[in-house]
């Protein structure tokens, strides 16, 4: 099934190139744009249950023979970050649609955004990665800066100038990694780098490290995160925490645990101390914050913290960990900031199952992620370690249900009554619903994401192929 | 060096006016910028070279009949004014070369004729599917650098004419 692996990336790009010259307002063409994005998350989850049955799908661009062309493969991990991304920018999308698109590259850009994702989780080649993610970066510059009013615009400016910086520092851990490995090939430079001292591939793995921080806002990282994320229209928040952030957490997982155990098994202290700063800091500023949008935006910090303390745990529970808590972190924070931005009957309700899946309240999906990460944190070495990480989650998920239970009241309990404001289209709010509702599915009945997890742990733990180790001299 | 002499045309990008000489040189630069791009177009496949840096090198080009001669002389050129177009047009040629062969059944990119198939040759240019999927890109890079550039000018000189004649809308140190 080597064609499927080309439609996620190929449908929204082709859709995306004939609606770049159309008038994303007219609703024609976002209708357009809509179905176009639907195809390639049907085509994702299609890819997911075809890697979860017959394991990883290649296929080597031009025909070439392996080592030759660029090969692009998806597999469980790259298949399901591309399975949420779409969702999220689906829901994101159409939401957007409902309430009236005010811009007419819009569609396009969301389309070109799609395809970038797609593609870059879905490719075995990291060059290709880079290029991939480039686009995504480029097409969410521009959209940070949708309905171009000052805050926006300001928004726009602050993320483009540091993610720049941060693909730059990823360009250069690229060209480093090639003169060290002589491959692009993730496979072949997996397997090289394991017979390489970890001394000399320390400063890449950092850089990478640094690249995807500053894709997540991890905490020594996040400077620019809040004023982007407060700044831009709130499906484009969505867009930014609920899909483009999932670059970070997956080139952690791929570039770290897929290409650099070893290095990842050296700065598991670092990793552990800068999750843990992330979830103290993004939940006390969070508690201290009063703006819904304000408080998400670093209770998103926060979040991310936790990912990080999985992977620095790693093994099969501590990746599996990661993988599941990402996902659920992806889809609460789309549920959020979409619910965020509307108003009238059961917007608060949506909102409530959000803010509550990232406190971990059960039954929704963030209780999922919260009980893998203890289990995590049970794994880890050393009793004292364990244990002062089971406070701290425990810490963590208390501060976050305070500030959650703030917002929801600040947001939509005090209002009652007194707000006169005219509620957000009916379609919008049962979009939102509709996702409060898939986070609600998940918690109750998690065993697809733990599958998901379990399996993209085991992908990661597997030793590199090494009958790749012939295409050529290192 | 004062950028106020005493040429006509007016730069783009609000540098003032510039002298004859630069003026000239920018004419007849124009041609040789693209035969130079499309030298790097054609031989990319089996010499240093590809669409994408031909297509950085002509949108050169048209950045020098900006600086030099400003945007109303620039935009007497029509791949200039249609600059979009090129782009989307590209963009859509070279992905149709990167999918047709999947509804052929084939990976995707794979170029035609395939190897060991018989080629027509123009010169030593073989005439694959890879040459139109490097047009496409040459397109896409060029009509985007220019439309980039033609958005940023037509943004200057709408401030300029804000300030009205005379004033260049910004300062400079003489």
């Amino acid at each position: 099934m080597t064609t499927l692996l080309v439609l996620p990336a190929g449908i929204a790009w082709i859709v995306a190139a004939v609606l770049a010259p159309m008038d994303g307002r007219k609703p024609v063409w976002s209708w357009i744009a809509a179905a176009g994005l639907a195809a390639s998350f049907v085509a994702s989850v299609l890819l997911v249950f075809e890697t979860l049955e017959g394991g990883p799908v290649e296929t080597v661009a031009g025909g070439w023979p392996e080592g030759v062309g660029i090969t692009l493969r998806a597999d469980v991990l790259g298949a399901s970050f591309a399975a949420v991304s779409l969702a999220v920018l689906l829901a994101a999308f159409v939401h957007e649609v409902l309430v009236g698109v005010r811009s007419r590259t819009f569609p396009a850009l969301v389309l070109f955004l799609a395809a970038g994702l797609s593609g870059l989780f879905l490719t075995r080649d990291i060059f290709n990665f880079y290029v991939f993610f480039e686009i995504s970066m480029t097409s969410a510059y521009i959209l940070t800066g949708y309905r171009e009013k000052d805050p926006q615009v300001r928004a726009a400016f602050i993320f483009a100038v540091v993610n720049l910086l941060g693909s730059v520092v990823f360009l250069f851990g690229i060209a480093a990694i090639y003169h060290v490995t002589g491959s692009l090939d993730m496979e072949v430079v997996a397997e090289r780098i394991a017979r390489v001292k970890p001394a000399s591939i320390l400063p890449i793995a950092t850089s990478f490290f640094v690249a995807f921080s500053l894709k997540l806002g991890l905490f020594p990282f996040h400077f620019w995160l809040p004023a982007v994320y407060v700044g831009s229209h709130p499906s484009v928040a969505a867009i930014l925490s609920g899909a483009l952030a999932n670059i970070g957490s997956y080139g952690f997982l791929r570039f770290g645990a897929g290409l650099m155990p070893k290095e990842l098994g050296f700065g598991a202290l670092v990793l552990l101390v800068l999750g843990v700063a992330s979830i103290v800091y993004g939940a006390l500023q969070a508690i201290s914050r009063h703006a819904t949008n304000e408080v998400m935006a670093y209770s998103a910090i926060g979040q991310v913290g936790y990912i990080l303390v999985a992977l620095a745990i790693g093994g099969p529970v501590g990746y599996a960990a990661a993988v599941v808590y990402a996902i659920v972190n992806a889809l609460n924070k789309a549920l959020v900031f979409l619910a965020s931005g509307i108003r009238g009957p059961l917007a608060g309700a949506a909102f409530a199952v959000g803010a509550f899946s990232i406190a971990g309240v059960p039954p929704a999906a963030g209780f999922v992620g919260k009980v893998a990460l203890f289990q995590t944190s049970i794994d880890a070495e050393g009793t004292f370690r364990s244990a002062a990480l089971l406070v701290l989650i425990f810490v963590g998920s208390a501060l976050s249900f305070l500030y959650s239970f703030q917002v929801y009241q600040r947001g939509f309990l005090a209002r009652e009554g007194g707000d006169n404001r005219r509620p957000s289209p009916r379609a919008a709010r049962t979009l939102t619903v509709a996702l409060a509702v898939l986070v609600l599915a998940l918690g109750l009945w998690p065993e697809p994401l733990l599958v998901l997890g379990e399996e993209s742990a085991n992908l990661l733990l597997e030793p590199p192929n090494r009958g790749l180790a012939e295409g050529g001299a290192p | 060096m004062s950028p106020r002499t005493k040429g006509k045309g007016a730069s783009s990008f609000g540098i003032g006016t510039t002298s004859v000489l630069t003026e000239t040189v920018a004419r007849v630069l124009l041609l040789p910028t693209v035969v130079a791009a499309v030298a790097i177009l054609v031989k990319g496949y089996a010499q240093p070279g590809d669409g994408f840096a031909a297509g950085v090198v002509a949108s050169l080009g048209v950045m020098l009949q900006h600086l030099a001669l400003g945007r109303r002389e620039a935009e007497r050129l029509a791949v200039v004014r249609h600059a979009p177009i090129l782009a989307g047009a590209g963009l859509v040629l070279s992905l149709l070369v990167a999918t047709v062969p999947l509804l052929l059944g084939d990976p995707v990119l794979t170029h035609y004729p395939r190897p060991g198939g018989h080629v027509i040759y123009l010169g030593t240019l073989e005439l694959i599917t890879p040459v139109l999927f490097d047009v496409g890109i040459f397109l896409l890079v060029f009509g985007s650098v220019v439309g980039t550039m033609n958005a940023f000018a037509r943004t200057i000189s709408e401030e300029q004419e804000y300030a009205g004649p005379g004033d260049s809308g910004l300062e400079y140190e003489e």
